[in-house]
């Protein structure tokens, strides 16, 4: 079996934010980087299918970025990747979702991957395309916000979130593109011996010119932050109300409650 | 009449032969048994403890015959090293009679047990079997009948209670039969000098010569069957500690305190890190195991084992002898568990307090490295968040790495990254950079240097975690791969010397960064200022206070700084109440180890029990030198219901507060 991962190197969310000289999209100093926290989701996942089939499938990891993206590309292979393939592209962020997929696609057609994981969303752009639109652009199943995922002999039955805490259960045959939620599972922490033979493992890099042949379907415009708004939110009510509107606006409006 | 006595008088020469037969095939027995055992010590891996030789022999020699070790804990203390220099003389005591009777004599008809030495002899031996005996009684009554908590009585102990105890009042018996048929008729005078052999002969002065003789001849045998017997169960039971102990005191570890191994990461083939079986220890860690006489002084200084977690580092320590010796391809990390292994908090006062040298925590470490290296494993899920936050910001919290130097708005620090001449280098460390309470510590730190005329440089967003809670809980890499990222910036600052407000920084920096190429000097920041206090360059006026104090793990049992903070704070005014355990019998406050970053979910709260400790000193303030202890503190003031009772402030604070000349 053939598997592809698709990660994406973001900022890390604490980071302090400041728009970049063209005004499209964020400046890069000062920010520290890691694997989008979806994609985590998303190479766990193969790695136990691959575990759970003895370890006869092969994992590609790939990620399109500047050089710095390599870094995630060998952490997803100490989690357990066999190969990695970096899509050189400096200029990734002025690159739409559909040329991100159009990209991706390009790469895997040739492949002829079973199984595409990737994330729900990036944390930076959270566009919740790429995924979907690389399925449609293959001619591929595809479901999406995964928290529960089992494989049994060339069907998946899988688990999504959807609106109101309802999940829906789907079933689909290989070939198949999947996005991963939190929730899905626990990424593994790479074990010593693991990062270490991550580092002699195959990374092959790709200019993206060599794959992207599409145009973009939406330009970015302009990027700015929000504007500051005065005063804050009185919550009203008895304190069981205040406790459940408090703790909904924690975990929606903040990183606070993971 | 002449001051001596006739060797071998009434069992006569004949027994020579034979008793110098037994002797040797006991002490060839003994031999072969510690044989056999290092064979099984051998399972380990090599490690030199042989290194600087003489100064080794010294330490031991000191250790052994000073009982320096064994004495610091008085009650059982006192009573067995009175009781092993007994045994000593009694020692050299019969070495001297082999000596004589065996060569002197023969060879060169030289007598010297007569006369003056002889009643010196005599005196000094019957005194030191006395005290022997009553010591030895009187630890057979506290293990036997008081039977202190944690004590466990084994068969080995009824063995050693029974048998020594029946070899001094045998001898004292052969002694006392012996001086009623010879002394007490003929040489009242000389008896005098041996007052428990007088007094047992008194007992026995009415029987006739003959009966004398045949219970003599009796006593004797006896004495010399048990002391044989004693020898050969030397190896097989708790005897050993005879040997081991003292060994110990020889391989002792002579690096710094606190010194752990640094893994080669870039080392060819090296597939497995850390410990999970005996093959992986060293023989050392082996042999620690035979040291032990479970004496239990670390289990009940163990914060851990004191608030009911599952942690006693003698039950470790015994555990992986008892592997070695009766399964050596077992599991160790599933033999000694996981609750056990993540509980500790590595504040060391096992091993200062262990009489027998045993080194506790790196036993533990090596555990966590093969838990964390090869298995991903972490006490918490929270635990493997706060790690990668660490590998991702550089600090567990997860805060942005760029506003690492945001708490110095408005003071008067410079940013190395500037190129500015600076005295030290101040790191700052994490908490003190992140944490709100203890912004107020660097601050306050600042603010002294200032008064002090002592220009500060930081690192600011080039600083990252020191990598010490990393280290701790056995994460080796990342430790590596931060610690080497600070060392470049550090070495690029171009700096001299580096103050720091937090004890595990000045360790990691100070000693564990050696390993990885910085040699440089560190300081805490209590001992920079007892400097600046003493040369006049800080002047603080003292508001009289009264407080009492913690001596943090890594401040006082891995630094010996113990009396530099109190000079300080006797300067500034202070008026101690000392907590009963201070000093380098400090309680931990629970955050050491790593323990730092992980939820404390077994039994309870090492910081509450310590503020606990603090508020029965009576003192309204509780003051600390560690940012670890600080935040437990503020947490188990509240959390234990002390609040209103007592407050927690860090040294720097208080000191700040009385900063007399603004520079």
């Amino acid at each position: 079996m053939k598997i592809l991962v698709c990660i994406k190197q973001v900022p890390d969310m604490e980071s302090r934010f400041k728009i970049n000289s063209e005004g499209t999209w964020y400046d890069e100093a000062d920010l520290a980087f890691r694997m989008n926290e979806y994609d985590e989701y998303a190479v766990e996942q193969a790695v136990q299918l691959k575990e759970q089939l003895g370890n006869e499938p092969e994992i590609t990891i790939l990620s399109i970025g500047p050089d710095r993206v390599v870094e995630a590309i060998k952490k997803a292979l100490a989690m357990g990747g066999d190969r990695g393939v970096h899509i050189l592209d400096n200029k990734y962020y002025q690159k739409d979702p559909w040329q991100v997929a159009a990209t991706i696609a390009s790469y895997a057609k040739e492949q002829q991957f079973d199984l595409i994981f990737t994330g729900m969303q990036s944390q930076d752009r959270g566009s919740a395309q790429v995924g979907v639109t690389i399925a449609e652009q293959l001619g591929m199943a595809c479901a999406t916000t995964l928290v529960g995922f089992a494989y049994d002999n060339g069907t998946i039955t899988v688990k999504r979130e959807l609106e109101g805490g309802i999940k829906g259960v789907a079933r689909m045959k290989l070939p198949a593109v999947v996005t991963c939620q939190l929730g899905l599972n626990t990424p593994r922490y790479p074990t010593l011996p693991n990062i270490m033979k991550s580092k002699k493992k195959e990374l092959q890099t790709l200019p993206v010119a060599d794959l992207l042949k599409e145009a973009e379907l939406t330009a970015t415009d302009k990027m700015y932050p929000p504007a500051k708004k005065g005063g804050g939110i009185v919550l009203e009510g008895d304190v069981g109300e205040l406790v459940d509107k408090l703790l909904g606006i924690l975990k929606g409006k903040t990183t606070v409650l993971r | 009449m002449e001051a001596t006595r006739e060797i071998y008088w009434n069992v006569g020469h004949g027994v020579i032969l034979p008793m110098y037969l037994f002797t040797a095939i006991a002490f060839a027995v003994c031999a072969y048994g510690f044989y056999k055992r290092v064979e099984v010590y051998r399972l380990g891996k090599e490690l030199n403890r042989l290194d600087n030789l003489s100064g080794r022999i010294i330490l031991l020699l000191k250790n052994l015959f000073g009982q320096f070790k064994v004495l610091r804990v008085r009650g059982p203390g006192v009573p067995h090293a009175l009781f092993f220099w007994g045994f000593v003389l009694l020692f050299i005591g019969t070495l001297l009679i082999m000596a004589q009777a065996d060569f002197s004599d023969p060879l060169f008809h030289i007598r010297f047990l007569t006369g003056h030495f002889y009643k010196l002899y005599s005196l000094i031996l019957d005194l030191a079997g006395f005290i022997a005996l009553v010591m030895l009684f009187g630890l057979t009554l506290r293990r036997f009948l008081v039977r202190p908590e944690g004590l466990k009585i084994t068969r080995d102990d009824y063995l050693m209670h029974i048998i020594i105890t029946a070899i001094i009042i045998t001898g004292f018996f052969a002694e006392g039969v012996r001086i009623a048929a010879t002394e007490l008729r003929n040489n009242p005078e000389l008896a005098r000098f041996s007052p428990i052999g007088l007094f047992v002969a008194n007992q026995f002065a009415g029987l006739d010569d003959q009966s004398l003789r045949q219970m003599h001849k009796l006593w004797w045998w006896v004495h010399f069957i048990l002391v044989m017997g004693f020898i050969v169960t030397i190896p097989w039971s708790k005897f050993r500690h005879l040997f081991t102990t003292p060994a110990n005191y020889l391989f002792a570890d002579q690096r710094e305190k606190g010194t752990i191994a640094t893994i080669n990461l870039e080392e060819e083939g090296v597939e497995h890190f850390g410990v999970d079986k005996i093959q992986d220890l060293s023989w050392k860690d082996i042999f620690d195991a035979d040291a032990c006489t479970s004496c239990k002084r670390c289990q009940d200084r163990c914060p851990a084992w004191n608030t009911d977690k599952p942690l006693s580092p003698m039950k470790v320590v015994q555990q992986i002898g008892e592997a070695a010796f009766t399964n050596p391809q077992a599991n160790l990390i599933e033999t000694v568990s996981q609750d056990v292994l993540w509980s500790c908090t590595t504040c060391r006062a096992c091993q200062e307090i262990c009489p027998a040298d045993i080194e506790h925590v790196n036993k533990i470490v090596d555990m966590r490295r093969n838990l964390v290296l090869m298995q991903g494993e972490f006490p918490g899920e929270e635990v493997m968040v706060a790690v990668n936050n660490i590998e991702v910001n550089g600090n567990p919290f997860g805060l942005a790495y760029a506003g690492r130097g945001d708490w110095t708005e408005g003071l008067d620090v410079q940013q190395m990254s500037d190129g500015a001449t600076v005295d030290i280098l101040y790191f700052v460390g994490c908490y003190a950079s992140f944490d709100k309470r203890n912004q107020e510590v660097a601050r306050s730190f600042i603010k002294i240097c200032n008064a002090a005329g002592v220009r500060v440089g930081i690192l600011g967003k080039e600083e990252k975690c020191c990598g010490e809670p990393l280290r701790k809980l056995g994460n080796e890499y990342l430790y590596q791969m931060t610690a080497q990222e600070n060392i470049e910036q550090i070495k690029a600052s171009d700096i001299k010397k580096i103050v720091t407000t937090c004890p595990h920084c000045l360790n990691t920096l100070g000693r564990d960064y050696k390993d990885l190429g910085l040699d440089i000097d560190v300081e805490h920041y209590t001992v920079f200022l007892d400097r600046l206090i003493n040369n006049g360059s800080l002047s603080i006026e003292a508001h009289q206070f009264d407080y009492t104090y913690h001596d943090s793990c890594y401040l006082g049992r891995y630094k010996d700084i113990i009396q530099q903070p109190r000079n300080v704070l006797h300067a500034a005014g202070g008026r101690i109440n000392e907590m009963d355990k201070t000093g380098y019998d400090s309680f931990c406050c629970g955050a050491g180890g790593g323990r730092i970053l992980a939820e404390e979910k077994i039994g309870t709260k090492i910081s509450e029990a310590r503020v606990r400790m603090a508020t029965e000193t009576g003192a309204p303030l509780l003051i600390s030198n560690c940012p670890f202890c600080l935040t437990m503190f503020e947490d188990g003031i509240k959390t234990g219901g002390a609040e209103g009772e007592i407050i927690v402030k860090d040294l720097a604070e208080i000191v700040a507060e009385r900063i007399t000349v603004q520079n």
